[in-house]
């Protein structure tokens, strides 16, 4: 493939605009619609001759906001072009622009066809700003691998990149029990993130299908509940931690209504700070001068006799 | 055909540093790999410029027999946060040919090359120096940190030389920490005194579902067998101790088996230690053994970093074990590795420093006290 020196002017609607190859048009920016208002069109589109005609090889958003203005459009074109070729121009065209990992995946997915693995790490993920072999890599490829309308949601931006590791671990009946808790909520990384690995690592350590430790959980139940997504997700992080860890939980559980015992009415806080792997707990209260120490420290000494004190140091009882 | 043992079968190359060519050990595995049948691996010099090899032929293992330059005699890396047992490591060499989806050397050592120490005389220099600089200065060493004890011995000879060379040490003893069977080394020294053949032990499902290319438990311990029959004290370790389904009928079979091949007091001592590992293991567990589950139970960051299963759990396996040895008449031989005051008192009832400290009390029991 080659840029021929042939620039030519065209209406806009001459131009075809078909192909997978134009992987992350739709995003017009309002800089660029000022920018060819006032200034008009700076650089040519590229197109190349398609079954249909001229057709879009790279500019689409250049060539959305001129049919919008009504202008015709400059385009350059492009000879010997095959399918590897349109996407890496199109690629090189867009390199200014700043892009997300949803961007990265289509970009990704419309490579995976026509290059194996190898090529798509070891040449594309580079022209993506991902180290070959690195993390991010791994993940980008786990997804490939994942059906689509998982890849849909990452598309969306439902789903966060680190997500694809362990749904890639899923089997397709693990990953249709999970499905509706992604449906209709968009999770932060670390929330989508926690709350996958948690269910599988339970499922896995229970020899059961992930669909049975939602419903132990009740977790589908508490999707049918109406509630803001906001506490959805944080009702379903919570459950989906419980089935991890059901005796953190408990020890957990314990302490902190221990605690609430001891410091009650009082401004001291009081926390485990090592995952219950000593018996130690820290006490903490905040005063900005003599009076607040004064009473600080009175609180301090009405606390001390509090029975709650045992359960405090030993939340697990005389199992622990 | 080869001949050589089970473990060792996956040894496809050998490499030897250009100085390292004449040395005993060099000459040692030449010869034995022929006499196994595997005169046909091919060996590759290395030139003295450099530094290290890189070889990746699937699940073929690489011998690279290298004049180290670094310290031999090194003290266990363990933690302030928890009771260590103080012991001396002599470091021959790095990786082991077997794989048990535990085992932290994965983590450590992500290639298939098995390195062996060849200098053997800037080993020994370094002992001598420092074991005869105060003979009143008493050593507990072991090799099986970086490596298996044992693991190479067929073909290096290894541990026969070592034990040969500290005869004239009376104020070392030296721990050979295994999970494969090789006696060779017995007829290198006449010290049953100061040698402390050292078998890991598991419950009878993690042996099989979990080590592999390892010797049998009953191997193991009819070897433990064999050695106390000759006048050693043995040691027996379990670490790691697994939770899983069965975990009580597991260890107690182990347990009670112990006692048909050995008597409380043939053993120097016992370590008991619960499963922990780096965060960066896990992951490599999950690629290389898919099948492996133990690793999601539940798992807390310990004071140390590592990944410990939470506390109340391993208590609850740790009480279970030493009732069951206590039952066996087991009791100063008993530690725990790497475990906390908290931990020692919940489950014996006292803590190192009531009884003058860990590793004095180890130190004792190896020297025969």
């Amino acid at each position: 493939m080659q840029l021929t020196s042939e620039i030519f002017s065209s209406p806009t609607q001459a131009i075809h605009t078909g192909g997978g190859h134009l992987f992350w048009s739709g995003n017009i920016s309002e800089s660029l619609k000022n920018s060819i208002a006032e200034f008009g069109q700076s650089a040519p589109v590229l197109v190349y001759n398609g079954e249909q005609g001229p057709t879009l090889a790279a500019g689409s958003a250049r060539l959305a906001v001129l049919a919008e203005l009504g202008r015709p459009v400059l385009a350059r074109m492009i000879e010997g072009a095959d399918d590897v070729s349109l996407g890496l121009l199109y690629l090189a065209d867009n390199a200014h622009r700043q892009i997300d990992d949803a961007m990265r995946f289509k970009t990704l997915q419309y490579f995976a066809p026509l290059l194996d693995t190898a090529d798509l790490e070891q040449d594309i993920l580079p022209r993506l700003g991902v180290r070959p072999k690195s993390k991010d890599a791994r993940l980008l490829l786990d997804w490939l691998g994942l059906p689509g309308p998982w890849q849909e949601l990452l598309g969306r931006g439902t789903l966060p990149l680190a997500a694809g590791m362990v749904l890639a671990r899923m089997d397709d009946a693990d990953r249709d029990a999970v499905m509706p808790l992604f449906a209709d909520m968009a999770w932060s990384r670390s929330n989508a993130v926690n709350v996958l690995t948690w269910l599988y690592e339970a499922a896995r350590m229970a020899g059961t299908p992930v669909a049975e430790v939602m419903d132990k959980a009740g977790m589908s139940a508490l999707l049918g509940q109406g509630l803001s997504p906001k506490d959805a997700i944080a009702r379903l992080c919570a459950t989906a931690r419980q089935a991890r860890h059901p005796e953190l939980t408990r020890l957990r559980e314990r302490f902190d209504a221990a605690a609430r015992t001891v410091t009650g009415g009082t401004g001291w806080k009081l926390f485990q700070p090592d995952n219950f792997e000593t018996n130690g707990a820290e006490l903490s209260v905040r005063i900005k001068d003599r009076a607040q120490l004064a009473q600080a420290v009175e609180e301090l000494h009405g606390m001390a006799d509090n029975p709650a004190w045992e359960t405090v140091f030993r939340p697990g009882g005389d199992n622990d | 055909m080869t001949n050589l043992p089970t473990h060792l079968r996956k040894i496809g190359q050998v490499f030897v540093d250009e100085s390292m060519t004449d040395t005993p050990v060099a000459l040692r595995v030449r010869s034995r790999l022929a006499e196994g049948g595997r005169a046909d691996i091919p060996w590759t010099v290395i030139p003295p410029d450099q530094d290290r090899v890189v070889f990746d032929r699937g699940e073929t293992q690489a011998v690279y027999l290298k004049e180290y330059k670094g310290r031999f005699l090194r003290f266990c890396p363990g933690t302030r946060a928890y009771h260590c047992c103080g012991y001396r490591i002599i470091h021959i060499g790095e990786n082991c040919p077997m794989a048990c989806s535990y085992c932290i050397l994965q983590a450590y050592f992500q290639d298939r090359v098995l390195k062996v120490w060849a200098n053997q005389d800037d080993l020994f220099r370094e002992l001598a120096d420092g074991f005869g600089a105060d003979r009143d200065t008493r050593y507990r060493v072991g090799t099986g940190e970086f490596t298996d004890s044992l693991a190479l011995e067929h073909l290096t000879g290894y541990s026969r030389d070592l034990v040969h060379f500290l005869e004239d040490y009376d104020n070392v003893v030296l721990e050979l920490k295994s999970k494969v069977v090789d006696l060779t080394w017995m007829d290198g020294t006449t010290r049953t005194d100061r040698v402390l053949p050292a078998w890991s032990l598991n419950a009878p499902f993690i042996n099989e579902h979990e080590e592999f290319g390892v010797s049998t438990l009953t191997e193991r311990l009819e070897a433990a067998r064999t050695c106390a029959e000759a006048g050693f004290k043995v040691c027996l370790h379990f670490d790691p101790i697994i939770r899983f389904d069965g975990w009580r009928e597991g260890y107690a079979e182990i347990i009670d088996r112990i006692f048909d091949y050995v008597k409380p007091e043939q053993i120097a001592y016992m370590s008991l230690g619960s499963f922990r590992c780096m965060p960066q293991l896990n992951p490599i567990i999950e690629d290389k053994f898919p099948e492996t589950t133990y690793i999601y139970n539940e798992f807390v960051p310990g004071l140390d970093g590592k990944a410990r299963l939470l506390r109340p759990l391993r208590v609850e396996q740790f009480q279970f074990m030493v009732d069951r040895l206590r039952a066996h008449g087991m009791e100063e031989q008993l530690y725990f590795c790497m475990e906390s005051t908290e931990v020692w008192n919940e489950v014996f009832g006292y803590a190192p420093k009531d009884f003058g400290g860990l590793g004095k009390r180890l130190m004792g029991r190896a020297f025969g006290e």
